[in-house]
């Protein structure tokens, strides 16, 4: 089914404050040119009162534009098709160590009928990528003069059969291309390299393997001495890491070509997938054997099931966790949309966290334009009086300071609405995590969207109401020749 | 003196006002005290201290930090060799052993996490200092048993003396039975569990010479961190020098730093939040307050700008009247945020004993001392900023236009 963008409990809401705006202004019995003239000649009053609003709600889309924006990462991660496979009892990647002989051929695992639900490629071979997910501790910079040494994490994903991989997570790239040989040596690297190793070495490191030392032997054509040179890991990155990764090499983004150092290695990027807002925008992805050999990962952490549909997703994961059908080992399996929903228990923490900081701002705000409406209502009062022997109404009195409230704090909010849209699609780290340890360090789009905007503008009407209600009612008692006097 | 009892007399004519002031004061005060609060407690935990304090030996690369049990030994001899004014004074190992009550059923609700630690060590925890020394003893004797934090026991539905199966997540086929001995102090450790180490190393002794001398996939990853206190920040830069030097502990490579910078590490997720927290939110906040303050005084100096032009024929100076308005509010904007902080202290920390922010491992946070005089500093200078140009005002007030106005 169709989903909303905005729920709507909050489109009524707004719905029958605009349609009581539009009624009683449309009634045509409230002096309403009065009040806007009065918005006008009391400029300052006006323009301070709105300020208040303009700030609470543009803190309130910031804010939530930040939940939102956690909350399409969790919720763009998954396919329905896929299952996230975890060595039994895991909740995260992180903490999940599959043996080898459970991962060697999983589809043998299963029974005939959850065989038959598997998606195959081209060449009839079930879609299943066993990966290696690991968080890496990076310094940042030099330790500060108190020995303190920043670090970020970093997440990477080894994955054995990279355009297969990618096939079973529907990436693509959108710059560069998916690694050939895992590692790289670095351009222009050679002559560079020997003359290091002779003035600092001595000696050339031999290594058939590139390991750690980063130096193999180059042999060029029609040079007899063997040099060395720089290797680097072939690395693809999602879209938000190559950009914080680039931010922090002081440029806008990583591109083909740079290398960056993680670990004990150079790395050097080859292609930047595209991620659309999802949790892979925040890997790092490189040849599997290497991340293993080089963080010491021995085993796989998680394979990725690709089955012909999310009914059969939903069946496959409930067989892989039955050590009936497996006979050998029961796993943690449920379908990425699951496993990245619970992924999302950070969100909710923020998302009360925020509400409660927003509340109490908005209180702190309300008994601001409650000051400010008392002060207006006891500033007129005589022409409170003098529109009372007008002829109008208690109610209508009532009716016109209310209104006043609320124009301002629908200004001030759009105001700030404004202002606070600003953030949208600027970038921010965070955490999204199940609440029970790990999690995913991420780097998320502050997204404002139908929703952000829906809360703000109601929020910034309560607050007007509020705020204008108990003042308008003092409005509403006074007499008219009392007033006048 | 006269000034001041004219500053109460004015606050207490428009009570209403006075008062609507006060509660936007009071609300604001109140949240930014916690924001404050917060990220105090965040910047004690990750600011280097001098002198005495811990430092953290874990896995270099990796997260979550796993090392062979054999490191637990070879770093603490290595350390031994230091000279004695490096040499640490005290030592401590961590294993995390994650598991369920309800294998069938898991959820948050029936899970657990603890340390496994030597119970002698567990005083080298922080706040551990309330920690029975009985239970302790208890724990040394009783490789069985179990400290529990008060609210996970609640949430489990155990008590002290009772016998719980653990069925284990991160040691897979390593379930254990635990004799609950006590509680651990009601501070950080609310949600946690400590083990005795060795009932986790026997365990996985056990498991070898069940599975034919074939050992434990996590057999070799089993220390998390390794502690040890040290006499300065000096004896931990050697410390470090000495640990990670070429050749020394490198399957897997190991870092030694101090515990505010490994903690740190930990919070660097968060650091745009806790960015926004501090320059965006924090500020606004205070902008909020003081705009609300400078509409209220700019109303009421409006009201009474007759009222001041008769102070200034009756001899008032113009620099008394600045100093009225100014007075009047700075009076309300410290008694109101000490007020605030002061009730927020209490509330928070002997009422609710802390205030919970559920991400992370961040344990319930109190309320600083200092708080006592942030609420009368953010009173005052919100005060300060938000009457300066209504008191300007008042003070330039022209007794002719006044009463050429009024006549």
């Amino acid at each position: 089914m169709h989903q909303l963008p905005v729920p709507f409990g909050l489109l009524a809401t707004l719905f029958v404050f605009a349609l009581l705006i539009v009624l009683l202004i449309a009634s045509g019995k409230v002096p309403l040119r009065y009040n806007l003239r009065n918005l006008v000649v009391r400029w300052k009053t006006t323009l301070m009162t709105g300020l208040a609003f303009t700030l609470v709600v543009g803190l309130l889309t910031v804010m939530l534009a930040f939940v939102t924006g956690m909350r399409r990462l969790t919720e763009n991660s998954g396919h329905p098709e896929n299952i996230v496979v975890m060595s039994e009892g895991a909740t995260d990647e992180a903490f999940s160590n599959l043996g080898y002989s459970d991962t060697g051929d999983l589809g043998s695992l299963l029974d005939d009928a959850n065989r038959a639900r598997l998606a195959v490629d081209e060449d009839g071979r079930p879609l299943i990528s066993r990966e290696k997910y690991l968080v890496v501790a990076q310094p940042i910079g030099k330790p500060g003069p108190d020995g303190k040494q920043r670090r970020s994490f970093v997440q990477i994903r080894g994955i054995e059969d990279v355009a297969y991989a990618a096939a079973v997570h529907r990436l693509v790239l959108v710059k560069g291309k998916w690694w050939e040989n895992g590692v790289q040596t670095l351009p222009g690297s050679e002559k560079k390299a020997a003359e290091l190793t002779l003035r600092t070495f001595g000696v050339a490191m031999l290594s058939a393997t590139p390991g750690p030392g980063l130096r193999v032997p180059v042999q060029r054509r029609g040079d007899a001495d063997a040099v060395t040179a720089v290797t680097a890991v072939e690395a693809v990155l999602g879209e938000g890491k190559a950009r914080e990764l680039g931010q922090a090499a002081g440029k806008e983004t990583l591109e083909i070509g740079d290398v960056f150092d993680l670990g004990p290695r150079k790395w050097v990027v080859v292609g930047i997938m595209k991620s659309e807002g999802s949790t892979f925008g925040s890997e790092v992805w490189a040849d599997s054997a290497l991340v293993g050999d080089m963080f010491g990962k021995k085993v796989f952490t998680s394979i990725i099931v690709r089955t012909t549909g999310a009914e059969e997703a939903e069946l496959v994961a409930k067989a892989l966790g039955d050590r009936t059908i497996t006979r050998r080992a029961a796993f943690s399996a449920q379908t990425e949309p699951k496993y990245y929903a619970t992924l999302g228990a950070t969100n909710k923490q923020f998302l009360f966290a925020i509400i409660f900081v927003a509340v109490i701002i908005a209180i702190g705000g309300i008994f601001g334009v409650m000051n400010t409406m008392f002060a207006a209502v006891s500033q007129r009062t005589k022409d409170i009086g003098v529109l009372r022997i007008l002829g109008f109404a208690r109610w209508q009195i009532l009716v016109s300071f209310f209104l006043e409230s609320l124009a301002i704090a629908l200004l001030g909010g759009l105001v700030g609405l404004a202002l606070g849209s600003l953030v949208h699609g600027t970038t921010a780290t965070s955490i999204v995590s199940s609440g029970q340890g790990g999690g995913k360090s991420i780097v998320l789009q502050l997204t404002v969207d139908a929703n952000t905007v829906a809360v703000g503008l109601l929020f910034s009407l309560i607050m007007g109401a509020l705020g204008g209600l108990v003042p308008s009612l003092s409005a509403m008692r006074l007499r008219p020749l009392e007033s006048l006097r | 003196m006269k000034l001041f009892l004219l500053m109460l007399k004015n606050l207490r004519r428009n009570l209403l006002r006075t008062t609507l002031t006060c509660l936007a004061l009071l609300v604001l005060v109140f949240i930014v005290t916690l924001i404050w609060s917060f990220l105090h407690m965040l910047d004690s935990f990750t600011t280097a201290k001098a002198g005495e304090q811990k430092a953290i030996v874990s896995e270099r690369w990796q997260f979550p930090s796993m090392m062979p049990w054999s490191y637990a030994s070879a770093l603490e001899a290595e350390l031994e060799k230091l000279p004695p004014e490096y040499r640490p004074t005290g030592y401590m190992t961590w294993q995390f052993y994650g598991g369920t009550l309800d294998p069938t059923k898991m959820s948050p609700e029936n899970s657990l996490f603890m340390f496994g630690m030597e119970p002698r060590a567990l005083k080298m925890m922080d706040e551990m200092d309330d920690l029975d020394p009985a239970l302790i003893k208890k724990l040394e004797e009783d490789k069985q048993g179990l400290l529990i934090g008060r609210d996970k026991a609640k949430t489990l539905g155990v008590q002290a003396g009772k016998t719980m199966t653990v069925t284990s997540l991160n040691y897979k086929g390593v379930n254990l039975e635990f004799h609950v001995l006590g509680y651990l102090p009601d501070t950080r450790y609310g949600q946690s569990a400590v083990m005795n180490r060795q009932y986790l190393l026997d365990a996985l002794d056990d498991y070898k010479r069940k599975n034919n001398g074939t050992p434990h996939p996590m057999a070799d990853k089993t220390l998390g961190l390794f502690w040890f206190q040290a006499k300065s920040l000096k004896a931990i830069e050697v410390a470090t020098e000495l640990l990670e030097a070429p050749g020394k502990f490198t399957q897997p490579a190991i870092k030694c730093e101090t515990a505010s910078s490994g903690i740190a590490s930990f919070i660097e997720p968060y650091r745009d939040m806790l960015w926004g927290m501090r320059w965006i939110l924090t500020p606004a906040i205070l902008f909020v307050m003081a705009l609300v303050i400078a509409n209220a005084i700019s109303i009421s100096v409006r009201e009474r700008r007759t009222e001041m032009a008769v102070m200034k024929v009756l001899g008032f100076r113009p620099g008394q009247i600045l100093t009225l308005v100014l007075g009047e509010t700075l009076l309300l904007g410290v008694l109101t945020g000490f007020f605030c902080t002061g009730l927020t202290y209490v509330v928070v920390n002997l009422v609710m004993h802390g205030m919970k922010f559920g991400v992370a491992f961040f344990p319930a946070f109190l309320i600083p001392i200092d708080a006592l005089w942030w609420g009368p500093a953010i009173g005052a200078g919100t005060a300060l900023a938000g009457s300066l140009v209504p008191a300007l005002g008042a003070r330039s007030i022209k007794v002719s236009e006044v009463f050429s106005k009024v006549a």
